[in-house]
């Protein structure tokens, strides 16, 4: 990590610490109560907003069952402390728990089924709340007219009995807003991040986005499970009807929304701002039209600032470009070609597909593929357009599952093995048409391959290896841009970039060139012996004639599905099966 | 009647395609090829109204497009037989064609259009209640030109026919191309396939990298050695 | 547990398929809307409260026959919601954020309501609310089988013209490809507006069809969100059948639930049912 970015980490936390420690004087300065418990609530929407946040906000997966969990945190605790006479505090680490297993058991389902996103996935977990508040309802849990906690003792902590949830409050804030600082630095962080923008390429580069899913949605429930448990003996009667709402849900989106939901802070943000803003209304006449500016508020945010109050303000920054290091980079990659000498392709397999059959939708895409790969080679995939190239490359890496046959990997089986288990195993891909992360920079783009892929680094030693990596390709003076200013040629090569620091054994390239300039073809070819000559092997599916000859020592000619043609580029190509596969018609 | 001038378009941040002049007479059949990511596609779909244009002028006839606002260039006369088909997949074959013919001047003669194409193409009348999303690729092809000639235009556009179909359908493809031209409809084809392509073409313009850098007929382009080398290259004695 | 007697089952069924015929009603608009427009329109029901206060002050107060009442909102809404289409148009909304921000609309309209009439409960008695028909030995209020004849009526219509008429086409094919249907001269803007007129226009109804109905108090607008997204789901998006048969299955679960066991149970059914429908056959939104 660069010294600046350790540097404004230590202060935002410096900063969190000190707010912490001045909040922590408030009960003791003399203050009318009002402000202890408006203060409290703020907490407290500050942990709803900031766990909802952890998955909704950092995945995508807007969920809308929030308060499912903050409800069988309420409930835990109500029934723990009114009934069975468990001491107050000994029911927050259950109330967490009981939510957490609830979360990680909803994720466990909902999560499987790939086509569940978005709004789905909003629906779902909505539905689920109502499921879950009913029989709730209807069971023994509450049966009907609620739960009264006025029996049970208030832990003193603090000058006051109001103070205790103060201080609670506080404490429950201070780390659910440490849970997100860590996570938004830490490599489960990079990875959510990743699956936000586009999960399946984040899988098929390694992240394993199931467990990181099901482990974000746990810790979010956790934490909205022991809010549920605080704030059920504050109000002291708790209720299935306004638990088990869609109100909960609707406002944490709402905070998450006006803060930001890729800030760590931007929940809270959003949390103080509403909470105070409610709370001004509150009192008589202007109820009303506290909620009239309550839903202007959201509308105006909505459509002006999507990105939230400190997604405003980051996007203001002007982002600097780094110095010309365009000579270096393009003195190390022919430097790197011409010290070592072409290694000579071996003999030894190190990937072979046997049987490959795929169809989608009534097209048969492969129809009982073999191919080989040697360690070492670089070897070639060509084929004209629907010949089943790109599904084949999409079924090595994990893209989709083969309907039939097997990839023998160093001896594994992949066909059935989830993407970031082959991405792990040493497999890289770039795509024909590029699908970078949209929302993070071209430098997190190649860091999140480093530390994903096989190298499987630290994100410290990840961005390490990513500048080098953006150096190879040329890419480090734009690197900390978003992908959408890079023209067609530098998105080729960060998808090139990603493919490499993952650290490979095989690469498979998908029409890396077309679209380039002769100049810039030449560059590439260099750049690709340069990466063989590391020891990887390649993969090279290409329409570029006069690349396929410089750069391969095989190919194999697909056509409609099948195998058509293998052996040396000049040698295949001239087959009149090939040219007439290929053309249509051979010319003269 | 088609003439573009020094067209510039952009995808966000990227420029598409530079300083773009061509032209299509009527009657005729106008080949644009190039290799993938040339900008071909982005051509066609300025011509179609699908993408606007920065800068430079489009003109159809005595229209000039750039001021007809995106809905309105059919009942210029244009129709699109867009890259993969781009076929309403839950829509029957039926009711693609009759989305075809839903401006007022084609809606008139939906009847013998409909006839028309049937008899263009026989396979069709079978399949017209079945949804487009279950015919094959080739089948999908001719709904699509199909449904670009119940519009009644005087100018086809057509993205890349041969993509994702065997080498016979493509034939038969542009065969249809040649007949549809043949009864006066301009045709205006842009595709990775030279070889079938500067087959059919009165005239062509090669495309790379968004800038046209060729132009003439087919006996034209096939003569300068770049154009053979990049594209014929294969199976030629000059390699690589 | 009890086994209800039959004639108590018929009754329930009954009432369950007139309720589910409002939830179809109330879910039409949100369907089209939806599917055919991407946008989630939480406001929806908003609206249709806002209809069906609106009619108990011009019948109630007013003096007015609430059908004929109904002739007057549903012109007006059909022009909201051609407004409303105009400002979202300018703004481009995902999908997501429409439900966030039809949501804001919908706490600005509650409170509307909430100034005008209070949050004191309203009932508008009519002749169509007080008349109530025995057919067999079954009790048909007049009130509910009107909801039912406008929801299967207004759906079959809405269906036929998505079939039959080059618009209704020309709105499917713009919601499957809007490129391509521009390029063959559908002009998505003014279908876009008369789609969300019609919504609106819908919610008018739905209104009035609760206000011969219910009880009105501003807070209920929340109480049919959950069980009308769920018949939008299962009935499938931007088809104009689907929640009407889903409002009604949900509507017949539920009230055999409610005979058979107790009536708080009743949401677990449809929500139960929901979920495991997007489980099993996720529709692409």
């Amino acid at each position: 990590m660069s010294a600046p970015t350790k540097r404004s980490h230590r202060r935002a936390l410096v900063a969190i610490l000190v707010a912490a420690g001045a909040l922590a004087a408030i009960p003791y300065a003399g203050l009318p109560l009002f402000y202890e418990s408006f203060l409290y609530l703020v907490f407290h929407w500050i942990v709803l907003a900031t766990s909802w946040n952890i998955l909704s906000g950092y995945t995508g997966y807007f969920s809308f069952g929030h308060g499912a969990f903050f409800g069988a945190g309420m409930y835990t605790t109500a029934v723990l402390a009114s009934r069975f006479d468990v001491p107050f505090l000994w029911t927050l680490p259950a109330a967490a728990g009981v939510a957490m297993l609830l979360g990680a058991s909803l994720g466990t389902v909902v999560f499987r089924a790939r086509e569940i996103h978005g709004e789905l996935f909003a629906l779902v977990t909505l539905a689920f709340t109502f499921v879950v508040g009913t029989i709730v309802l209807n069971t023994s849990i509450d049966g009907g007219p609620g739960l009264y906690l006025s029996g049970v003792p208030v832990p003193v902590i603090g000058p006051s009995g109001a103070s205790s949830f103060y201080y609670m409050g506080l404490a429950l804030a201070l780390g659910t807003l440490l849970i997100a600082f860590g996570i938004v630095h830490s490599k489960f962080g990079a990875g959510l991040f990743a699956i936000h923008d586009d999960e399946d390429v984040a899988e098929v580069m390694g992240v394993p986005t199931f467990w990181y899913k099901i482990a974000a949605f746990s810790v979010s429930c956790g934490l909205a499970g022991m809010a549920g448990g605080i704030y059920a003996l504050f109000v002291s009667y708790v209720t299935a009807g306004e638990t088990f709402s869609i109100i909960v849900p609707l406002t944490v989106v709402l905070m998450s929304v006006l803060g930001g939901t890729r800030h760590w802070a931007g929940p809270a943000v959003g949390a103080a701002v509403i909470t105070a803003l409610l709370y001004s209304f509150t009192a008589g006449n202007h109820a009303i039209a506290g909620k009239a500016v309550f839903g202007a508020v959201l509308i105006v945010v909505i459509l002006f600032m999507p990105q939230g109050i400190l997604g405003w303000f980051s996007r203001r920054r002007p982002v600097k470009c780094n110095g010309p290091e365009v000579q270096q980079g393009m003195m190390l990659s022919n430097a790197l070609a011409r010290s070592q000498p072409k290694r000579a392709a071996s003999t030894d397999r190190v990937l072979v597909a046997r049987g490959l059959r795929k169809a989608f939708r009534g097209v048969q895409a492969l129809d009982g593929v073999d191919v080989e790969i040697r360690r070492g080679e670089i070897l070639g995939l060509l084929g004209p357009n629907g010949s089943g190239k790109s599904t084949f490359i999409n079924l090595v890496s994990g893209h989709y599952r083969p309907d039939a046959g097997e990839i023998l990997f160093e001896g594994r089986d992949l066909a059935n093995c989830p993407a970031h288990e082959i991405a792990r195993g040493g497999i890289a891909r770039t795509y024909q048409i590029p699908r970078p992360f949209a929302n993070l920079t071209v430098r997190d783009n190649v860091t999140v391959a480093a530390m994903f892929g096989s190298a499987n680094l630290s994100r410290e030693a990840a961005e390490r290896e990513s500048q080098k990596w953006l150096d190879f390709t040329q890419l480090a003076r734009r690197a900390d841009v978003r992908p959408d200013e890079l023209n067609l040629h530098q998105r080729k090569f960060l998808e090139l970039a990603r493919a490499l620091a993952s650290r490979p054994s095989v690469v498979l390239l998908d029409e890396v060139l077309s679209g380039l300039m002769p100049t810039e073809i030449n560059e590439a070819v260099d750049l690709i012996h340069a990466i063989r000559d590391q020891g990887a092997t390649i993969v090279f599916v290409e329409h570029v004639m006069r690349a396929v000859m410089a750069l391969t020592d095989r190919i194999v000619v697909l056509n409609h599905g099948l195998v058509i043609a293998e052996g040396s580029a000049a040698e295949v190509m001239a087959r009149p099966e090939v040219v007439t596969a290929y053309l249509g018609r051979s010319h003269a | 009647m088609l003439e573009l001038r020094s067209i510039e378009a952009r995808y966000g941040a990227a420029t598409a395609l530079w300083d773009v002049s061509l032209r299509v007479d009527p009657g005729e059949l106008v080949c644009v090829v190039g290799p993938n990511g040339a900008g071909k596609s982005t051509l066609i779909n300025v011509i179609a109204g699908v993408h606007r244009v920065t800068s430079g002028s489009i003109r159809l006839g005595t229209s000039d497009l750039a001021k007809v606002p995106s809905h309105r260039f059919c009942s210029e006369g244009i129709a699109i037989v867009p890259e993969g088909r781009r076929l309403f997949a839950t829509m029957t074959v039926r009711e693609n064609l009759e989305l075809g013919s839903y401006i007022a001047s084609a809606k008139a003669r939906r009847k013998t259009s409909l006839e028309r194409v049937c008899e263009m193409f026989p396979m069709l009348r079978a399949k017209l209640e079945h949804r487009a999303e279950t015919l094959s690729g080739g089948q999908q092809q001719m709904v699509a030109i199909a449904r670009a000639l119940m519009a009644c235009p005087q100018m086809l556009l057509l993205d890349e026919p041969s993509l994702g179909l065997a080498p016979t359908i493509v034939v038969e493809v542009f065969h249809t191309i040649q007949r549809i031209n043949a009864d006066g409809v301009a045709v205006l084809l842009v595709e990775q396939n030279v070889a079938m392509a500067l087959d059919i073409a009165n005239r062509s313009y090669v495309l790379e990298e968004g800038r046209i850098v060729a132009e003439g007929t087919p006996a034209e382009l096939l003569a300068q050695p770049h154009i053979r080398r990049a594209y014929l290259g294969v199976g030629s004695d000059e390699s690589g | 547990m009890a086994l209800p007697s039959l004639a108590l089952l018929a009754q329930s069924i009954l009432s369950g398929i007139f309720i589910g015929a409002l939830y179809g009603l109330l879910g039409l608009g949100l369907s089209l809307s939806w599917g055919l427009l991407r946008q989630i329109n939480l406001a929806h029901f908003a609206l249709a409260f806002l209809g069906a206060y609106l009619c108990y002050q011009l019948s109630a107060v007013g003096g007015m026959d609430p059908l004929v009442a109904m002739l007057l909102i549903v012109p007006s809404f059909f022009i909201i919601g051609v407004a409303l289409q105009w400002v979202f148009a300018r703004f481009r909304i995902s999908a997501f954020n429409s439900l966030l921000v039809t949501f804001g609309l919908t706490v600005i309209i509650e409170a509307v309501i909430q100034a005008i009439w209070t949050a004191d409960f309203r009932r508008l008695t009519s002749v169509y609310g007080d008349t109530t028909f025995r057919v067999g030995g079954l009790y048909v209020p007049m009130s509910e089988l009107l909801t039912l004849v406008l929801s299967v009526t207004l759906s079959l219509a809405i269906w036929a013209v998505l079939r039959y008429t080059d618009g209704g086409r020309a709105m499917r094919a713009a919601a499957e490809d809007g490129g391509i249907a521009t390029a063959f001269g559908v002009n998505q803007k003014a279908l876009a507006m008369l789609l969300s007129g019609t919504c609106a226009a819908l919610a008018g109804v739905a209104g009035v069809c609760i206000a011969l109905s219910y009880t009105l108090a501003p807070s209920q607008i929340y109480t049919w969100i959950g069980v009308v997204f769920a018949a939008v789901m299962l009935g499938g998006l931007g088809r104009a059948l689907g929640p009407l048969i889903a409002g009604i299955v949900i509507g017949v679960s539920e009230a055999v639930t409610m005979a058979v066991t107790a009536p708080s149970w009743a949401p677990l059914v449809s929500f139960s049912l929901l979920i495991i429908v997007l489980l099993v056959r996720p529709h692409k939104a």
